[in-house]
């Protein structure tokens, strides 16, 4: 190498490192990332304790690294150069046919699930009302199909046929109503929750066990309330090239009310009311929080037809988008969710009258639970 | 702080070279000695302290070994090496192998029951590197007593020595009579400094795109439960493995060859391509060549060498090896590893290196590769259940059968990476390089050098990419 050679190349290094060093002082901070739905993190403080403890370094590291220019066009980037060099998956997801992206289900910690089926056991025993556990499949038992070829993948029916064995109360596993219509767009693509219109099958094959007859879809019309919605597996994919979800409802909200149980800061109990599509949501990244307004600890929906039973539902989001299919038939659905509630739920349902009672989750959020712990109370 | 993360490259490493090359000359050691406690300290800053001490206690034993040598002392000499040797051993029994030995004899519930602090384990963490930085500081004294090297004088130069950021944590382990004379005198030329850059973003590529991607499939037949073990998945998982490892560390050693150039160092390389050894022996000479002429010079010479009995020539070749499995961690796994290779290189040494010879070329390829490949299972499945299903799995014993779905799709997701990575792990690509001609070369380099920066950099932010999807529940 000549000696202008090597300086050519030294500036080069030198420059690219100064371009970037230049680029992150510039760029201002940002305090939230809507690609990661996160708060990202800022400049620390120096301190004395900081530095001892090493606290500070490590949240300065964080703070570099979230703070970096450019910082969503570089994750794009490598999702992008994953996909060039032949690979089928990003960050735990698959690239599927059909603008598809589904997240890996890996296989269930046995104790942990054992568990789950022992708290939903002892909650069927104390309840004092019938009780039904559904499950609902996801995507990648569903949309199979979809997935790459071997794409590998634990087998949710084998959760189906534990659930079967090990659990008391009447027992749905709703696979056989969605898979009758896997053709139609029941679930997200971008997202790991089913769609409206995936609810409603889903709302169909529960109807036996909870006993009403569902409404046929005809009678409702569809409203398509967003086209831009990319959900949480977008996100966590770092995938760039799907195109967006449509957002449906079909269930008109007329007479229907709904109070969120909450605290204050001081620890008094709030009541606040929501609705059961909250559309403001719909200007935000996470639009599927526009069903009942997104997680709460306890929310009741008072549906205005008094004559009919009172329901307990236990449950994950993906019960949200279910509810306004439920509306005809309760007269109030009171919705439990536990990772933030911590009522004993037999207690609950003496304390206000409950008729029946439903705990609904999907398989992957059903198996990682750590809350079920407390619906055994 | 490792070499390989967004705040080393551009934050650590731009003040490393600023404040470097604006210092003058004569101050370049004290500047480069805060910045290297720096580095230390980032991880883990009470560490400092082992620092500090190794420092002043092995320069102190290195003037001690001058002085009673200079004074004729022999007997005084060899007690301040046996001294600086227990210190640096002790350090490292205590950090490493304390919570092992303890756990294994069983006399942990004996300690526990003792009113120690922190009930007789250590609650300490692992100070980095401190297998590494223990054995360089070991073999000065030795060095200064052997009259291999000189003593140094100046205690911030050897603390600039103890230190010394590129090879500190993961080596390679550069002996003080390789490096001494570059600690008090160095240039700085800037075909150095250029060449320091291509080796440091080749290091940087292998690190961040070959080593970690390939490091992924392993992890996922390292998570495969022992009843979806198939064969061929088995010997994926190690071959990702195999590549995983060599790139992590190799890419590592390139790194740190690169660094120490920008900074004036010339550094001995650590690997010599040890894929396409054609018999383990040879593989040692080609794999982590630092640890190997470390142990050679300072653990089996002094055994005496080859120049003794056979009997005893075996048993020291079992320490050596015994040493060399332990040093890299201290787990049972580790050591069975070190005696495996201990038992193969005397089976090559005394028996079948007569044969081997008329071997064709690519059965000793395979031959050598398959027990390279089998010591990678016994180094990577720590856990003793798992380890005899997997190399059952290997030999087709495996519960999951010969085949399975998952190994098709993990062939065809990886397949070109492995391809890459088998290419770069022979001299190939270096040859097809020396072929072209100086003007493409003088063409290529710049576009890849920044293109690698490029790429790497999406990755090593897409490592920090942590979606936090609360509503995924």
């Amino acid at each position: 190498m000549s000696k202008k050679y090597s300086v050519f190349l030294t500036a080069l290094f030198c420059g690219f490192l100064g371009v970037m060093v230049t680029a992150n002082a510039l760029v201002p901070d940002r305090e939230f990332s809507q690609v990661e739905n996160r708060p990202l993190a800022q400049r620390p403080a120096l301190t004395a304790k900081g530095l001892a403890s090493g606290d500070f370094m490590s949240d300065y590291e964080s703070y570099v690294t979230d703070q970096f220019a450019g910082r969503d066009g570089w994750t794009a980037a490598k999702a992008y150069l994953e996909k060039a060099v032949g690979k089928q998956e990003n960050n735990g997801v698959y690239f599927c046919e059909d603008s598809t992206l589904i997240a890996r289900f890996e296989e269930p910690d046995q104790k942990r699930l054992t568990n789950n089926f022992n708290y939903v056991n002892s909650f069927a025993e104390k309840a004092g009302v019938p009780v039904t556990f559904g499950l609902i499949p996801t995507q990648a038992k569903i949309w199979a199909e979809k997935l790459p070829a071997g794409a590998p993948n634990y087998d949710q029916t084998l959760v189906m046929d534990q659930a079967r064995e090990s659990v008391k109360a009447q027992f749905v596993d709703l696979t056989q109503a969605l898979e009758g219509h896997k053709g139609e767009a029941i679930f997200y693509r971008t997202d790991h929750h089913w769609t409206s219109l995936g609810a409603y099958y889903g709302y169909v094959g529960l109807s036996q066990a909870l006993g009403y007859e569902p409404v046929p879809l005809a009678q409702y019309s569809k409203t398509t309330v967003s086209t831009e919605f990319y959900g949480t597996v977008f996100s966590s994919s770092g995938v760039r090239w799907v195109e967006p979800d449509e957002m449906d409802i079909y269930v008109p909200e007329e007479g229907i009310t709904v109070t969120s149980h909450t605290y204050d800061s001081k620890g008094r109990p709030v009541k606040e009311p929501r609705q059961l599509y909250d559309e403001s949501y719909l200007a935000k990244k996470d639009k599927y929080s526009m069903f009942l307004g997104g997680q709460q600890a306890l929310g009741v929906v008072e549906t205005g037809n008094t004559d009919k039973p009172k329901l307990l539902l236990i449950r994950d989001s993906y019960s949200d988008s279910l509810v306004p299919f439920l509306t005809p038939h309760f007269s109030e659905i009171h919705l439990m969710d536990f990772r933030y509630c911590k009522l004993s739920p037999s207690q609950y349902i003496a304390d206000n009258g409950i008729d029946q009672a439903l705990v609904l989750y999907s398989v992957p959020n059903f198996v990682s639970d750590a809350n079920l712990l407390w619906i055994g109370r | 702080m490792v070499f390989s993360s967004v705040f080393f490259l551009f934050t650590y490493l731009p003040v490393v070279l600023a404040a470097y090359y604006l210092a003058p000359l004569r101050w370049r050691n004290v500047v480069l000695l805060v910045l290297n406690l720096v580095f230390y300290a980032w991880g883990e800053p009470v560490y400092i302290v082992i620092m500090f001490a190794s420092t002043a206690i092995d320069y102190t034993h290195g003037m001690l070994v001058d002085r009673c040598k200079r004074r004729g002392n022999d007997r005084g000499a060899r007690m301040a090496v046996a001294s600086s040797v227990i210190f640096n051993l002790a350090l490292l029994f205590f950090f490493k192998y304390w919570n092992f030995i303890a756990g294994s004899l069983g006399v942990l519930p004996i300690i526990e029951s003792l009113p120690l602090p922190g009930g007789g384990s250590i609650p300490f963490t692992l100070p980095i590197g401190i297998s590494f930085y223990t054995f360089q500081t070991m073999s000065y004294t030795i060095d200064v007593y052997r009259g291999d090297a000189g003593v140094q004088r100046n205690i911030l130069n050897f603390g600039t020595f103890v230190t010394l950021f590129p090879q500190l944590i993961a080596g390679p382990i550069i002996k003080y009579k390789d490096l001494g004379d570059q600690i008090d005198h160095r240039d700085h030329p800037v075909e150095r400094f250029a060449a320091g850059v291509q080796t440091f973003v080749v290091g940087l590529a292998k690190k961040t795109l070959l080593a970690n991607n390939l490091g992924m499939l392993w992890d996922a037949y390292k998570a495969t439960p022992v009843s979806q073990l198939t064969t061929a998945g088995a010997w994926l998982g190690i071959l990702a493995f195999s590549f995983q490892l060599y790139f992590d560390f190799s890419g590592y050693s390139d790194m740190a060859v690169g660094l120490g150039r920008m900074l004036g160092f010339e550094f001995a390389k650590n690997f010599d391509y040890p894929y396409i050894s054609k018999s383990l022996t040879e593989f040692w000479r080609r794999w982590h060549i630092s640890l190997g002429s470390w142990f050679r010079e300072y653990l089996y010479i002094p055994l005496g060498g080859n120049r003794v009995s056979r009997p005893r020539l075996l048993f020291n070749l079992m320490v050596v090896w015994a040493a060399t499995g332990i040093w890299h961690g201290a787990s049972w796994n580790f050591l069975l590893w070190g005696l495996y290779y201990g038992v193969l290189l005397v089976v090559e040494k005394f028996f079948l290196n007569r044969f081997m010879e008329k071997w064709p070329g690519w059965l000793r390829h395979i031959y050598a590769l398959f027990f390279i490949g089998i010591g990678w299972a016994l180094f990577a499945v720590e856990d003793f259940s798992h380890l005899g299903p997997y190399l059952g799995a290997m030999f087709g014993f495996g519960r999951g059968g010969l085949s399975d779905g998952a190994f098709l799709y993990y062939l065809r997701s990886y397949l070109p990476m492995l391809v890459m990575a088998a290419a770069a792990s022979t001299p190939l690509a270096k040859n097809l390089w020396d072929r072209l001609g100086q003007t493409s070369r003088k063409v290529l380099i710049p576009i890849l050098a920044l293109g690698g920066l490029v790429v790497c950099t999406c990755y090593l932010v897409d490592a920090t990419y942590n979606p936090f999807l609360y509503f995924r529940f």
